[in-house]
């Protein structure tokens, strides 16, 4: 019983880790087409990736857009996660699913919303779009990610630094911050992270000459059968990874997830 | 402290607001053009969209798709959770780190993957032509199994994770208790595990089926045109036809089946202790 | 206000919706005394320090210290300083961070900080600690850090909620003996908030005892100790035995009038354990129950008064189980009041 079992569940990581393999050997190839196994091995998709300059831009963009969003989210989100940790909020159930219903909606219904509702009546232009929209999807995380960390922190400190002749927003920054940082940064990384791979949010809200990374990608990958895809993949793969193996060495991103 | 309500406003309005104008009120606004037809409010957006055989059928493919990609993570995650609870501390550690390792990776790499795994090119038919199995390149891309096997890949590690930690929380003997009073496997696992694991598997089931039923990458890059689900559906609306009224039809349903399984999460994760 | 007075609390009420933590509180505290606010949690004591301190705003009432209506004064600008139960100290601060915090808010840097800082950790026997973080102390070194945070600014008055109730017994002891010392080298003017009489007394100057938000009574350790002017406060301090009387006659367990004549221009009276005479009175009862203390022994005996407990020196022998015995309530030893 216990072979059986533990044999499947190596069958099924194979089947969820195997196709990446798969990709980052593709990525590797020094043919023509993408085929394996690859006709022997080259950096030369690697390379060319650089090559192609509507990536090097989406790539900004989508570098900038999460950025941006990712500021901005904690920036509304971390008064209210406070709020939500030091006080009574009238109807604070409400008010607690209302701030994280953009989780809840389906990421398309989002952006047409946006687009039909927001950015053509008020003249956005496809930057502006982008921001408001990956900003209200994150708000969510911070809330969450950074309320975590509040509710690990005792409320007395801040008395404590009052009484000592603080005012309440300097207890907040010389106190409640640096004990919360570590949350706060990790709700930057899930952030940013969901922002740069974000897809059906984005899809009606780029527009001509702007586009984010993992849009242009998907309509490279209906164009093009090579292995440039592959390798950006593979190589946006290990930055992903690179970032979440950090937090999570550096702070334990785990714990707030 | 002052029991005022001032600073609660003060700090939670930025948020509100913000979403409220951004988000709730242009949500709300497509949701209502669904409703608004050629003389005034009326349910003939509705009408019209299930008059289409194509409409309904992408609304069925979309529901069965879920409904198979569901019950598959939940049978697979069982056997891989249920393993996973019984491997020594360290092993765990590892193993659950390999399950959550897709989930960092960008979704466009992860349906990509696939393409390199089933394209006319791709691995599988190459293989397959080695053996002799088939002479020419069988098409296996934009069939339902490509997208059911890409939505499995996709969400099946949510479904493991859930599993694992409601396994986790199991108390301890129960299950040895269980086998000493003369239990067969199969006993234990329905009249014990399942239903203490109950909340787990709704959870994880949950995220699985809203995440296949509103999923985009997976069915516009395995699915194409030939097989459609509810979110490329959508687009293809908008982008081809200009068609709001019946991308707001869209919207509806998505949003209503996703709310509905939300509600279920929210109505069952809060009963416990 | 009485001219002696540094802190007035006056008509102090708090409440919290419908429910009222504290109703109408007075009582006044002398510049460089020590008083404890003592009673059971949930009578008020916490609530009226957190009043004082500006954490918690009065519904109703004024408080002056040093002559200053400082009711409506921020938290901030108050000057009074506080001693948390959980200690408070901020864990990402050093121990000399931590008690440097006030002083810097106050603008001071450089070498008089740097002095002062120090002074207050060798004040607290904490001197060599100040690199360290609050995590890396034990439970009593972070109390004296606690501490020396506050002192060190020189509040003019320094409130501490329970602030030994986390420490073991030996340590407590210690800190007890701690605070009384600081106390007197810094006359600083302190509040003690506790539930435990033993603290109380050996600590302070006056007492005020708290139930149900309202004073029970005001005194000194020996006033509270010797002569509880209410029953509430009698059975804190250990009088155990509470006999109603009227007309001349002591009530039974029922409520109804006892043949036992008592006649005493009192309502109610009451004992401690160790005042019951045991063997020789004109009560009888029935040994129900004894415990061995060490030092004495002690006894359930029923009689028709109820359950007295008596307390007799272990040297006087045992008395067993089941046997009838007489006791006698002197009037001399009893704590009475209408």
């Amino acid at each position: 019983m216990k072979l059986i079992g533990r044999t499947l569940l190596v069958a099924q990581l194979l089947f969820l880790i195997g196709p990446l393999l798969l990709l980052a050997l593709t990525a590797l190839s020094a043919g023509e087409t993408l085929e394996f196994p690859p006709d022997g091995l080259s950096l030369r998709w690697m390379a060319r990736v650089f090559e192609i300059e509507s990536f090097r831009a989406s790539f900004m963009t989508s570098l900038l857009v999460a950025v941006a969003s990712t500021v901005f989210s904690l920036l509304l989100g971390l008064p209210a996660a406070y709020a939500f940790s030091r006080y009574t909020v009238p109807f604070g159930e409400a008010i607690r699913l209302f701030l994280s219903s953009p989780i809840i909606v389906p990421g398309i219904v989002v952006g047409l919303a946006l687009l039909d509702f927001v950015v053509v009546p008020f003249a956005l232009d496809p930057i502006g779009a982008l921001l408001v929209a990956h900003t209200a999807l994150l708000i969510p995380y911070s809330v969450r990610v950074v309320g975590a960390s509040l509710a690990g922190l005792r409320v007395d400190i801040e008395e404590a630094a009052v009484l000592l002749g603080s005012t309440r927003l300097g207890a907040f920054r010389s106190v409640v911050l640096p004990n919360i940082q570590n949350g706060v940064m990790a709700a930057a990384v899930l952030g940013f992270i969901t922002s740069f791979n974000q897809v059906p949010v984005s899809l009606f809200l780029t527009g001509p000459g702007v586009s984010t990374l993992p849009i242009d990608m998907l309509a490279y990958v209906e164009a093009t059968f090579d292995p440039s895809m592959a390798a950006l993949s593979v190589m946006l793969a290990v930055l992903s990874l690179i970032i979440v193996f950090a937090t999570e060495r550096l702070l334990g991103l785990s714990k707030y997830v | 402290m002052s029991s005022s309500s001032r600073p609660v406003a003060g700090l939670i309005a930025p948020a509100f607001c913000f979403l409220l104008i951004c988000f709730i009120v242009p949500v709300l606004l497509l949701l209502s053009t669904s409703l608004q037809g050629h003389a005034g409010w009326s349910f003939e957006n509705f009408g019209t969209f299930f008059q289409s055989t194509l409409n309904r059928r992408v609304l069925w493919t979309t529901i069965r798709l879920g409904v198979l990609v569901t019950l598959s993570s939940v049978v697979l995650g069982y056997i891989a959770a249920l393993s996973i609870v019984d491997l020594s501390a360290g092993n765990r550690g590892r193993v659950l780190g390999l399950t959550m390792l897709p989930l960092m990776i960008s979704p466009v790499a992860r349906t990509y993957a696939w393409l390199v795994l089933l394209g006319q090119a791709g691995v599988l038919n190459d293989f397959l032509q080695l053996l002799g199995v088939t002479q020419q390149p069988v098409r296996f891309l934009f069939t339902e199994t490509a997208v059911y096997l890409g939505l499995l890949q996709l969400f099946l590690p949510l479904m493991i994770l859930s599993l694992v930690s409601a396994l986790e929380n199991l108390p301890p003997d129960v299950v040895t208790a269980a086998r000493t009073l003369g239990a067969g496997w199969l006993t234990v696992f329905f009249k014990v595990i399942l239903p203490l694991t109950r909340e787990g598997l709704i959870i994880g089931g949950t995220l699985v089926f809203t995440g296949s039923i509103t999923a985009y990458i997976t069915p516009a890059v395995l699915g194409g045109s030939r097989v459609l689900m509810l979110e490329t559906l959508l687009y293809q609306r908008v982008h081809l036809g200009n068609d709001i009224k019946t991308a707001s039809v869209i919207a509806v349903i998505l949003v209503g089946l996703s709310f509905v399984a939300n509600y279920v999460i929210r109505k069952l994760s809060s009963r416990k202790t | 206000m009485s001219s002696s007075a540094y802190l007035t609390i006056r008509d102090l009420t708090l409440s919290y919706g419908a429910s009222v933590a504290v109703a109408g509180l007075n009582f006044e505290v002398a510049n460089g005394e020590f008083v404890s606010l003592l009673g059971p949690s949930g009578c008020g004591k916490t609530t009226t320090m957190r009043a004082i301190a500006g954490l918690l705003q009065p519904s109703a009432g004024r408080i002056f210290l040093g002559g200053e209506d400082i009711t409506r004064v921020p938290p901030n600008k108050r000057d009074i300083g506080l001693v948390f139960q959980s200690y408070a100290l901020f864990p990402h601060l050093s121990v000399f961070d931590n008690v440097a915090f006030g002083l810097k808010l106050k603008g001071m840097r450089g070498g008089e900080l740097t002095r002062l800082v120090d002074e207050a950790l060798a004040s607290v026997g904490l001197t060599g600690y100040a690199k360290r973080l609050p995590k890396e102390l034990s439970g009593g070194q972070q109390q004296r850090v606690a501490l020396a945070r506050s002192i060190v600014v020189r509040p003019r008055l320094l409130l501490l909620d329970e602030p030994l109730s986390n420490l073991d017994a030996r340590l407590r002891v210690e800190m007890r003996a701690e605070l009384g010392r600081l106390q007197r080298d810094l006359k600083l003017t302190m509040i003690y908030v506790t539930h435990d009489q033993s603290e109380a007394l050996a600590l302070s100057d006056r007492v005020v005892v708290m139930n149900k938000g309202r004073i029970e009574q005001v005194g000194s350790p020996g006033d509270i100790y010797e002569r509880p002017q209410t029953a509430f406060v009698a059975q804190f301090m250990g009088f155990e035995n509470i006999v109603t009387v009227q007309a001349g006659r002591a009530c039974g367990r029922d409520g109804a009038l006892s043949d036992i004549a008592m006649d005493v221009p009192f309502t109610t009276l009451a004992w401690r354990p160790a005042a019951v005479v045991l063997g020789g009175g004109p009560i009888p009862g029935t040994i129900r129950a004894a415990a061995y203390l060490g030092q004495s022994i002690e006894y359930l005996v029923d009689t028709p008064l109820g359950i007295i407990k008596a307390e007799t020196p272990a040297s006087a022998g045992r008395v067993s189980l089941g046997s009838e015995v007489r006791i006698d309530l002197p009037l001399e030893k009893a704590a009475s009041f209408a």
